[in-house]
């Protein structure tokens, strides 16, 4: 069974956004705003957290980007009260819209803030709402929704690869970031599989993950930017 | 005739119950549209969503969490206190337990619902009953309250028996409500046993569940990993802050029922005072748990705690820490400390401060951990918006209407207990008095004087 | 006659309070075979059944024991004068 994981590289990571507004498009995420926006109430499922070092005027402004960290050792998942969201045999922490009731616990219990709530329904303009993502389902107002690692692109690509009557192909199944990044910073595969790509950049001195202090155990790595 | 006499002594309690005055309507009508405001608020918060409110992200959780946390702190008061008044054989508490009892009761429902209210999707809460899941906090408050709720309700009922039972024999309108709900209650010795047997059960029962209503109300907090939630002594912290509020909440009542019902009589000077030291002494056990919890944070100097910590000592919360602090320790403490400020006027202004204070303590817990995540994102203020307000100025409403109506029907000083403290327990007290001093023969001329 | 429907009442109140204590002790069980089914921590919810499910037949055996308690004994002093009578004997 395969270990979904991902490799975010800082050195060349160039901070252009290109993620978000891939992830934006193929999840169908809510489009919130300005005034909405303002008050906190952006929906991104890829964030990318701007980081400043230094002091004025020797500033460094650094950027990372920030998908669910897919834990595996997720706080998320055991405060749910009805098992809306889960972590799949695969490693991938799933939501699963129908079943949420919205009160916002998970959001509370994730130490890296990474889910975001629909506090009014969607409303989509007349020109996208025609182009909406028919794998992703549209969710209603008044619940939790994150990063899937674009878990229906996993089963595209297995119902494939079961019609084809073969295992998955490394790099047949990318999240939308992935994919999407310009300067290839986001690379994706199976950690479990040792001659991954991934499995190979984890390896790297480079290697630290977010708040590895409080044991959570992410899936996501970052290689850190060389002087 | 000993009892007919009594009767006649207490008939004043009654006296709201019997006769309607054309304030009461005037009373309901303005609850009612109150009430009828915040349901509308809250009917466009079901249509519209969450996003009538001021909550946002990282803020996800304000007003309806501070609010449930901070209604079920108030009903502790009740039966907690009441319970261990009865349990120590605080002959004072007889004027007392029926009112604590009742806030527990009405403040428990409302406090209960605020979840629900939080809620993004409350059409679908049936989920919980099909694939809730016992693992989470969420499932031990709906197990631990309605246990507390069902507990506090049933130890508010049995004592009314009696008293029902006059209003029924008095032919009290409406009559059949007063014949369903005493069971035949006439008196007898037999009866008299059975009650008091429950009674005693279920005084013991209620306390471990009222302690661990809070301790798992204060679990949702501690047991996720977030700065300046994690922490052990959660628990007894917010038992002792809902038993402190609780308290306080009781003596405005007290104060404000003694005025409207003319009470004089029953809650006297006395009562206020004894109710009053209690509160002093939970003041006091506030502050040092506030100061464990506080010092061990700062002392750690761990950089996401810190954060939360200087957020509220220093940043944008600390005019409500501060504030809070002057309300639930300076002003308590002054005016409770000297006796000359412990009058009920005195009592009446450290009772509303306290309240407002553990209100902003409910505050301060819920907010500025959610406004201070430990990756850096830049996070907005919350403020709480008009819906928010008025389902808050709602439910307190509703807790005035459920005193209301229950003043309407039923007596809210337990007159049963009353005459029973009236006619046996004077003789009751100089026994256990005389048992608590050392043996010698002069007890037994004092109990043959006594009879 | 209205006595014999008010005693009626009291006996569907007494019928509806088992109805209530047992569904939902019947749902904490269930919940258990739910905890079980999605692997979750069986302790958290062994734990709260324990204390729960006994709970809640205790305060519905309780009210059981005082109603019928009182209705049984109520006969002493019925036919008697009875504003209120404390029963001192």
């Amino acid at each position: 069974m395969a270990k979904w994981g991902m490799v975010i590289d800082l050195n060349k990571c160039t901070g252009c956004a290109e993620c978000v507004a891939a992830c934006k498009t193929e999840n169908n995420i809510a489009i919130v705003g300005k005034e909405q926006s303002e008050m906190g109430r952006t929906m991104l499922w890829m964030d990318i957290l701007t980081l400043y070092e230094g002091k004025y005027p020797d500033v460094k402004v650094r950027y990372l980007p920030r998908p669910c960290l897919h834990c595996d050792n997720p706080p998320c998942i055991k405060v749910c009260p009805v098992r809306a969201t889960y972590k799949n045999e695969e490693g991938i922490i799933a939501q699963v819209f129908p079943q949420c009731i919205g009160c916002r616990y998970c959001m509370a219990a994730c130490p890296y803030t990474v889910k975001c709530f629909n506090w009014t329904a969607p409303d989509w303009p007349d020109e996208m709402a025609a182009a909406l993502n028919p794998d992703v389902s549209a969710r209603p107002a008044g619940i939790v929704e994150k990063c899937t690692f674009c878990i229906h692109r996993l089963q595209k690509a297995k119902e494939q690869a079961a019609v084809e009557k073969r295992d998955i192909r490394p790099g047949e199944y990318l999240p939308a970031c992935a994919e999407s990044c310009p300067t290839r910073a986001i690379s994706f595969g199976d950690l479990d599989d040792p001659k991954s790509e991934v499995s190979g950049l984890i390896r790297s001195p480079r290697m630290f993950r977010l708040l590895e202090e409080i044991g959570t155990e992410p899936k996501v790595y970052y290689l850190s930017e060389s002087e | 005739m000993l009892a007919k006499q009594n009767n006649d002594l207490d008939d004043g309690l009654f006296y709201s119950i019997e006769y309607t005055s054309p304030k009461f309507y005037w009373v309901m009508f303005a609850l009612f549209v109150v009430i009828g405001f915040a349901a509308y608020s809250y009917l466009m918060q079901i249509i519209i969503g969450l996003g009538v409110t001021g909550l946002a992200q990282p803020v996800s959780w304000g007003f309806y969490i501070i609010n449930f946390v901070f209604f079920i702190g108030i009903s502790h008061a009740g039966t907690l206190i009441s319970a261990i008044l009865r349990l120590s054989k605080a002959e004072w508490r007889r004027p007392i337990t029926r009112m604590a009892e009742v806030i527990t009761a009405i403040v428990l429902a409302i406090g209960g619902l605020h979840p629900i209210i939080d809620l993004g999707q409350p059409g679908r809460m049936w989920n919980l009953v099909t694939s809730g899941r016992l693992q989470s906090p969420l499932l031990w408050d709906v197990t631990s309250i309605s246990a507390y709720f069902a507990a506090s309700t049933v130890y508010l009922y049995l004592p009314l028996i009696p008293d029902i039972a006059i209003l029924r024999d008095r032919g009290t309108k409406p009559q059949w409500l007063y014949e369903f709900l005493s069971w035949g209650w006439h008196g007898t010795p037999k009866q008299h046993h059975i009650l008091e047997r429950a009674i005693n059960i279920l005084m013991v029962m209620v306390i471990p569940i009222a302690v661990s209503v809070h301790t798992v109300i204060s679990y949702i907090f501690a047991m996720t990993i977030q700065p300046g939630w994690h922490s052990t002594i959660f628990g007894p912290y917010f038992v002792v802050g809902a038993i402190f509020s609780g308290i306080a909440a009781l003596l405005i009542m007290m104060i404000v029922l003694r005025k409207v019902y003319h009470l004089e009589n029953y809650l006297k000077e006395i009562h206020f005072n004894y109710l009053s030291i209690l509160l002093l002494i939970m003041s006091l056990l506030w502050f040092y748990f506030t100061f464990s919890e506080y010092l061990t944070t700062y002392y750690g100097n761990e950089p996401d705690e810190m954060r939360v910590f200087l957020y509220k000592f220093t940043g944008g919360f600390a005019p409500y820490f501060w504030a809070m602090f002057a309300c639930n320790f300076l002003v308590p403490v002054t005016i409770l400390a000297n006796k000359k400020t412990r009058r009920i006027k005195g009592i009446l202004i450290a009772s509303i401060s306290v309240v407002i204070g553990m209100w902003l303590e409910r505050l301060i817990i819920v907010v500025p951990s959610l406004a201070n995540p430990r990756l850096e994102y830049p996070t907005g203020i919350y403020i709480p918006s008009l819906t928010e307000w008025s389902v808050f100025i709602g439910a307190i409403a509703v807790f005035i209407l459920g005193f209301v109506l229950f003043a309407k029907f039923f007596p809210l000083i337990s007159v049963w207990e009353i005459k029973e403290g009236r006619e046996k327990s004077i003789s009751e007290v100089a026994h256990r008095l005389q048992s608590y001093l050392p043996d010698n023969h002069d007890e037994l001329e004092i109990e043959q004087a006594l009879k | 006659m209205q006595s014999k429907l008010v005693r009626t009442l009291q006996f569907v109140s007494i019928a509806l309070i088992w109805i209530f204590v047992i569904s939902l002790d019947v749902w904490i069980v269930s919940l258990l075979f739910v905890a079980k089914k999605l692997n979750d921590s069986i302790n958290a919810s062994v734990g709260i059944g324990i204390i729960a499910i006994p709970l809640f037949l205790t305060i519905a055996a309780i009210l059981t024991y005082v109603f019928l308690g009182l209705r049984k004994y109520s006969g002493e002093t019925e036919s008697s004068d009875s504003a209120g009578g404390r029963g001192t004997k």
